[in-house]
């Protein structure tokens, strides 16, 4: 086999893996606020039970959530159909709990005074909080965000371990006929990647820094 | 960016070439300097599994310890990835795969592989309240096999096996029209079948037999053989040019020769399976 056949079958797997990657961010961005909300409410119980869940979610392996993903619903008798599903069922989730943490660091580091100041021009509480406390917070969190993100990318590979065919799947597959180099290969794409979401994270950083916070 | 990825394309193909390579000195004589065999295997009843003392046990684990003991040496049973032996074998973490592997033209082209002791096959499990709707249709259910097994192989067409005269059944067509899905291990395969995840796993029969047996919780599955997939057998490979095959094929022929193999075998089930 030759190896550009072997390059094309690799970069189908890395596909799966952007693929993943993408869905994951998508939907762990939003979730993640919803659950900062969550954890930083004023009602007792609701604070409770989502600082339970970022716990178990945070405390244990993402590798054990895939596996939990995919087989918990067979055990109650409605089988998980798909494996990508179950794969981004526990990305998004994983990603979200990371994510929300950052996310309340964000809005913790926001001076209280500037609530004051917002009640007392007038504002609501939310008024206050997506027309000033936000922008803040996004410039804040970006550099923490990027290291997630950077993270995320290479835990795609994690997928494998429930038969989606990501990237270092595909060349195991030419390592068990002798040909090691797509292994080692693979870390090209993984490489490349997060090059490119580092030029992008810095770009960010440089938008946003027309104001200081 | 051109240049870089040459330089990281060379290193990575010089270090894979430097790891095939490294034969050459005497696999036997290294072995009895250092006075144990490395032996590979995986979690794979009824050929390698742990006992309840967390000790390795099975058909080829007594097999390995008994020939072991006539090469004057002592085994050491290590385990590995099944999907990275052939790194494991070539990197010289280990000495041999000694574990329910079968043989294949690939496999014997890349290694040495020794002389076939015991027979197999590729059986089908499912479970017992949905086999007559997958015999009776198998297009559009989901498969499951290990990756890189010899199931696979045939189900992908990997291995092909339409030429093989003791094939009635080639899997590859039979499978045509299936969701095939690669996983982990056999175990994990039949897993997957118990769960409701897929629908049939493709497995070793001698495995399937083992897992399967009296003291297994997968009661509501099956094993299936009413398409026969083909003779498969069992060998132990070691690497290429290495002389410790010819040594340990004449210690198992000489074990098949005065019914020792034979005696291990009655101890796990499998007597009926020893390649005559």
């Amino acid at each position: 086999m030759n190896s550009m056949a072997i390059i094309q079958q690799l970069s189908r797997g890395f596909a799966t893996n952007c693929l993943v990657f993408a869905l994951t961010l998508l939907m762990a961005i939003p979730l993640g606020l919803v659950i900062t909300f969550g954890s930083m409410s004023k009602f007792k119980p609701l604070k409770w039970v989502t600082k339970t869940f970022v716990w178990v979610i945070r405390g244990t392996p993402l590798m054990l959530q895939l596996f939990i993903v995919l087989y918990a619903p067979g055990l109650f008798g409605r089988p998980m159909q798909s494996r990508m599903t179950a794969v981004i069922i526990a990305f998004v989730i994983n990603y979200a709990a990371y994510f929300s943490e950052i996310y309340r660091g964000g809005i913790e580091s926001i001076p209280q005074g500037q609530y004051e100041a917002g009640q007392v021009l007038g504002m609501t509480k939310a008024q206050v909080f997506f027309k000033v406390v936000l922008f803040q917070v996004i410039k804040r969190i970006v550099p923490p965000m990027g290291n997630e993100v950077i993270t995320l990318v290479k835990d795609t590979s994690l997928a494998r371990i429930i038969g989606v065919a990501e990237v270092i799947l595909c060349a195991d597959r030419f390592s068990s006929k002798g040909i090691i180099w797509p292994l080692f290969f693979t870390g090209i794409y993984f490489l490349a990647a997060t090059g490119i979401l580092t030029l992008v994270m810095a770009r960010i950083e440089k938008k946003l820094n027309y104001y200081r916070g | 960016m051109k240049k870089v990825l040459a330089i990281l394309l060379a290193g990575a193909m010089s270090a894979s070439l430097m790891a095939c390579s490294s034969t050459g000195d005497s696999d036997l004589k290294a072995v009895q300097d250092s006075g144990k065999m490395k032996i590979g295997v995986t979690n794979y009843p009824p050929m390698n599994y742990l006992d309840e003392n967390g000790e390795w046990t099975g058909f080829d684990t007594d097999f390995a310890a008994a020939v072991c003991e006539k090469l004057g040496v002592e085994p050491e049973f290590i385990e590995i990835n099944w999907e990275a032996k052939e790194t494991e074998l070539s990197s010289k973490n280990i000495d041999c795969l000694w574990n329910g592997m079968c043989i294949t033209e690939d496999r014997k082209a890349m290694w040495n592989v020794s002389d076939p002791y015991m027979n197999n096959t590729q059986a089908m499990v499912m479970k017992a309240d949905k086999e007559a709707e997958i015999m009776a249709d198998i297009a559009g259910k989901k498969v499951v096999a290990e990756a890189g097994s010899t199931g696979e192989e045939k189900l992908t067409g990997v291995i092909d096996d339409s030429q093989d005269s003791t094939v009635e059944v080639v899997a590859k067509d039979y499978f045509a029209d299936a969701q095939y899905t690669g996983v982990a291990s056999m175990a994990t395969a039949l897993m997957d079948v118990e769960n409701g995840v897929a629908d049939v796993a493709l497995v070793d029969y001698v495995i399937a037999l083992g897992m399967l047996g009296p003291d297994s919780t997968m009661k509501d599955l099956v094993i299936n053989t009413d398409n026969y997939f083909g003779d498969q057998f069992f060998g132990i490979a070691f690497r290429k040019d290495s002389d410790l095959r010819d040594k340990v094929n004449d210690i198992a022929a000489e074990m098949k020769a005065d019914g020792t193999l034979k005696q291990i075998a009655e101890k796990y089930g499998l007597a009926d399976s020893i390649k005559e």
